[in-house]
């Protein structure tokens, strides 16, 4: 097992080498840099003091050898910083001689994102699960159909409206909720249970709004991995030997059932650190997609390709763990892969 | 199977659950209490105190202007830094660190002698060495600012004495007092063995002005409270506190709940969503005021048919400015005739924007040699038709001008494509190269009417302004003599006559200037209304908030 694991994670250095020169080709593929921003189409700035921004961040080099830079960079585990937010480091904080801590983009903005999806996510776990289970014991019977359409009509209504919507009823017809933002203002003069509390009711309408549209996918999953268990000739034997039918369908068709469920987890690690930009624009909140959007839009190459780098790693992190949690789950694996 | 009796049931169940968060939604008692309390008419005498909320769009990078360069960044430095010279609320030129300036007979030497006993935040002493460090810093070469072109006309900078301050300019340059008025004057004793790209002082910054920075979470919002120790007196509200809602909608829902006090609108929200929601006009004032920007289509110049001035203006009579202000701006903004913002000294008012004339544009086409010869209602001229394409950006409003340009175009005979880029690859692959027929763009001003970036023949090499490739021996004389005259008499006689020119020459079509829509709520006051040319944040130190009014949570400050 050890050293299964040592070979994939050595193997994931070359992947990521690969994975970050072709990014960072592709992200110059793309016309423009910091200095051709719309803001700067000004003419108090001159095309001379443009030429010099560019020789300062490197960008007139050619573009490998940019990247070598940006790998020598790296290899001291140094995402740079920004060329848009004032010299920001991209990823951790920096400290200056006078003692000033300065934060690091992604560090400030990763728990923020991480928080609420992982909120989500549980939010969907938790519905999903019991929605897919009734679907597939109910099959084409109302309450599948009604959860089916329910489910859709979650992924079928634009985000963005449905936020605007929850805002306008829950913040302004009625003070039930803040409407955006995560703090309130003088959030830090309270109690640290009224703290969380305020957070908690920040928090209530983005997650609500990524869990909605996650729904559809995860229940269909269950209920058809239900209904595929459930045809099973082991559920048959179990039903002829007389098993009592709450043991079969949570002890037996159940736990076979969400195998594949690992899978998808694993694939979904990586979009747990990716915000949604509306979403995040809407609920101003200062999380990775907002933070990837801007970055893009200003052509912030240190913070793009320190997204999209830690986006990687944690990308085949999470196949690991996925491949690992399957030899956990299910002997027939353990045996045969290792 | 669903039988059509469960489904009866099924619905009446659901009826009755929405019907419970129906009633539940109406018995609000909160809401009808808040309403009550909505008298922001009566008179209240000044006073001190309270905070004012807003709400923008984009996070500043840093707050030192010459190196963060976006707009959020200057709004909220300009509350913390000072410059040698300001623009008063008629767009006159008048001191703020600065008592007074001279500027000598040769025109090339200009004085700024400061106000006495000037302190920074930190009360330390401000004196010309501060000045003097500021320009070094904005004129250094590994100062990462695109500002620094204008800086080094300076041929010669010193401070002789802790008051004044002197440049000294190689040749005469007009627009040198309008830089100064830009430049925020930061502090040597802070900055001087500081790197000034990555120094944590543009996150804390220490200035002269009325605020000082209190808080600033990343994100979410940055909080100014005044400095005791300000340049220019004291401001009458005590927090400024501005939240960055990067979504005009969730900002607009903020500002209904009363959650903030001010934003700015666009012209859906203050033409149409306010006259329909009394409850809103109610406690929040609407103000607008024209802004520093104009909109216009640019022809290639370097292209045929558009180096013939009969084409320009045949298609400058062929557009209805009006009509674009009504649908696009909701009727929110102004024709303009001259590259100078409506109202100020340099605008010429004996100039007017083209009418709508689709006759007289018909008539000029067809002197430029243009016929339908074939019938196919385009026009032809040498055998090809007259179809060209017009290029913006992804801007709604830029976009929608387009499409009723191309309609009036059709109209007499003109063929028009429009393309939409996105804002890089429409610099680096049209407007560098100049491979484009027209453009639907704008441009923001300064309040200085030299605009030889934009017009003067000899800037348009790639990536300089003039690439539309203006090219006219007069106007080209004008800029230059506009240049070097610092009288603001002659200067401006410079430049009406260059506006007349330009209008003829119509190497730009102006299509509006539009303008800057505010809500503020009517907690606050000492607004003055209307607008004068400065606009109405001109006075914001004026403005107050009287002690009934505060917000509840914010009666601990």
């Amino acid at each position: 097992m050890a050293s299964y694991l040592l070979k994939r994670i050595l193997w994931m250095m070359p992947l990521l080498l690969g994975i970050s020169l072709i990014s960072f080709f592709i992200m110059h593929l793309a016309p423009g840099d910091i200095t051709t921003s719309e803001a700067s189409f000004n003419p108090k700035a001159s095309e001379e003091s443009r030429q010099k921004l560019r020789a300062l961040y490197n960008l007139d080099k050619p573009v490998i050898v940019q990247y070598g830079l940006w790998v020598k960079r790296l290899a001291k585990l140094d995402f740079g910083t920004s060329f848009a937010s004032h010299q920001r480091p991209v990823f951790w904080q920096t400290t200056d001689k006078d003692g000033n801590v300065t934060l690091g983009m992604i560090q400030e903005a990763l728990p923020i994102t991480l928080l609420i999806n992982v909120l989500s996510l549980l939010l969907i776990i938790g519905i999903a699960l019991p929605l897919g289970v009734i679907s597939a014991l109910k099959q084409n019977q109302w309450p599948d159909r009604g959860i089916t359409m329910f489910v859709f009509l979650g992924f079928a209504i634009p985000g963005f409206w449905l936020a605007l919507m929850l805002m306008y009823w829950t913040g302004v017809q009625h003070s039930w909720l803040p409407i955006s933002g995560l703090e309130s203002m003088g959030h830090e003069n309270l109690t640290w249970p009224a703290q969380i509390w305020d957070t908690l009711q920040h928090l209530v309408l983005p997650v609500f709004i990524s869990a909605i549209t996650g729904l559809a996918g995860i229940s269909l999953f269950v209920r058809n991995g239900m209904l595929d268990v459930l045809h099973q000739d082991y559920i048959t034997t179990a039903r002829a030997k007389g098993l009592n039918e709450n043991k079969i369908i949570y002890g037996h068709a159940l736990r076979n059932a969400l195998l594949p469920l690992i899978t998808i987890f694993g694939l979904s690690i990586p979009g747990l650190i990716g915000g949604s930009v509306i979403a995040e624009s809407i609920f101003a909140i200062p999380g990775m997609g907002k933070l990837f959007y801007d970055a893009v839009l200003m052509r912030d190459f240190p913070v793009i390709m320190g997204i999209l780098t830690i986006g990687a790693i944690l990308t085949m992190l999470g196949n690991l763990l996925a491949d690992v949690s399957y030899a956990w789950a299910d002997p027939r694996v353990r045996r045969g892969a290792m | 199977m669903l039988m059509p009796t469960q489904i009866t049931r099924h619905i009446q169940l659901w009826l009755i659950v929405f019907g419970i968060c129906l009633m539940s939604a109406c018995s609000n008692g909160e809401d009808a209490a808040k309403k009550l309390k909505s008298n922001f008419d009566a008179p209240h005498p000044t006073s001190p105190g309270g905070t004012m909320i807003d709400a923008m769009t984009g996070e500043p990078s840093g707050l030192i202007a010459m190196i963060a360069g976006e707009s959020a960044a200057s709004a909220i430095a300009g509350n913390i830094f000072n410059s040698l010279l300001k623009y008063d609320k008629n767009l006159d030129l008048t001191g703020e660190l600065a008592q007074s300036w001279e500027v000598s007979a040769d025109q090339r030497t200009i004085t700024f002698h400061l106000k006495p006993n000037l302190k920074w935040a930190d009360q330390r002493p401000l004196s010309s060495a501060d000045v003097l460090f500021t320009w070094q810093k904005v004129t250094d070469d590994n100062t990462r600012t695109p500002y620094g072109s204008d800086f080094k006309l300076v041929s010669k900078a010193e401070a002789p004495d802790a008051q004044t301050f002197r440049v000294t300019y190689a040749v005469p340059y007009a627009p040198a007092l309008d830089t100064w008025a830009g430049l925020h004057i930061l502090p040597k004793h802070l900055l001087q063995d500081q790197d000034i790209n990555n120094t944590a002082f543009a996150r804390h910054p220490v200035g002269s002005h009325y605020y000082k920075l209190s808080d600033w979470k990343n994100g979410q919002y940055l909080k100014l409270s005044r400095n005791p120790y300000a340049s220019q007196g004291q401001a009458n509200i005590e927090h400024l506190l501005s939240r960055i809602i990067p979504d005009k909608a969730a900002q607009f829902l903020e500002l209904s709940a009363d959650n903030i006090d001010s934003m700015a609108l666009n012209p859906i929200q203050y033409a149409r969503i306010f006259p329909s929601r009394p409850d809103l006009s109610n406690n929040i004032g609407l103000y607008k005021e024209l802004g520093n920007s104009y909109s216009y289509m640019g022809f290639n110049l370097k292209r045929k048919p558009f180096d013939d001035v009969r084409v320009r203006q045949a298609i400058n009579y062929a557009i209805d400015k009006q009509e674009i202000i009504d649908g696009v701006l909701l009727g929110l903004g102004e024709p303009v005739a001259s590259p100078y913002k409506p109202g100020t000294r340099w605008s010429n008012p004996k100039l007017k924007p083209y009418p709508y004339d689709p006759n007289k544009a018909r008539t000029l086409l067809r002197e430029a040699g243009f016929a339908d010869t074939n019938g196919d209602g385009i026009l032809e001229k040498d055998g090809k038709p007259f179809s060209f394409e017009i290029l913006t950006n992804q801007n709604k409003e830029r976009e929608m001008t387009a499409v009723l340009i191309q309609r009036r175009l059709k109209e007499v005979g003109i063929e028009v494509n429009i393309r939409v880029l996105e804002w890089a690859s429409f610099l680096g692959r049209f407007i560098k190269p100049k491979q484009f027929d027209a453009v639907v763009l704008g441009w923001s001003l300064s309040l200085d009417p030299d605009q030889y970036g934009i017009w003067h023949s000899s800037q348009q090499a790639p990536g300089q302004f003039n690439f539309i490739s203006y090219s006219n021996p007069q106007a080209d004389k004008l800029l230059e003599a506009g240049r070097i005259e610092l009288n603001p008499d002659k200067r401006m006689k410079i430049y009406h006559a260059f506006s007349k020119i330009l209008l003829e020459d119509s190497p730009v079509i102006y299509l509006s200037a539009g303008y800057g829509l505010s809500a503020i709520h009517k907690r606050v006051k000492g607004i003055s209304s209307p607008a004068p040319a400065a606009g109405i944040g001109h006075n914001t130190y004026e403005w107050f908030i009287p002690k009934a009014y505060y917000r509840n949570e914010m009666n601990d400050q």
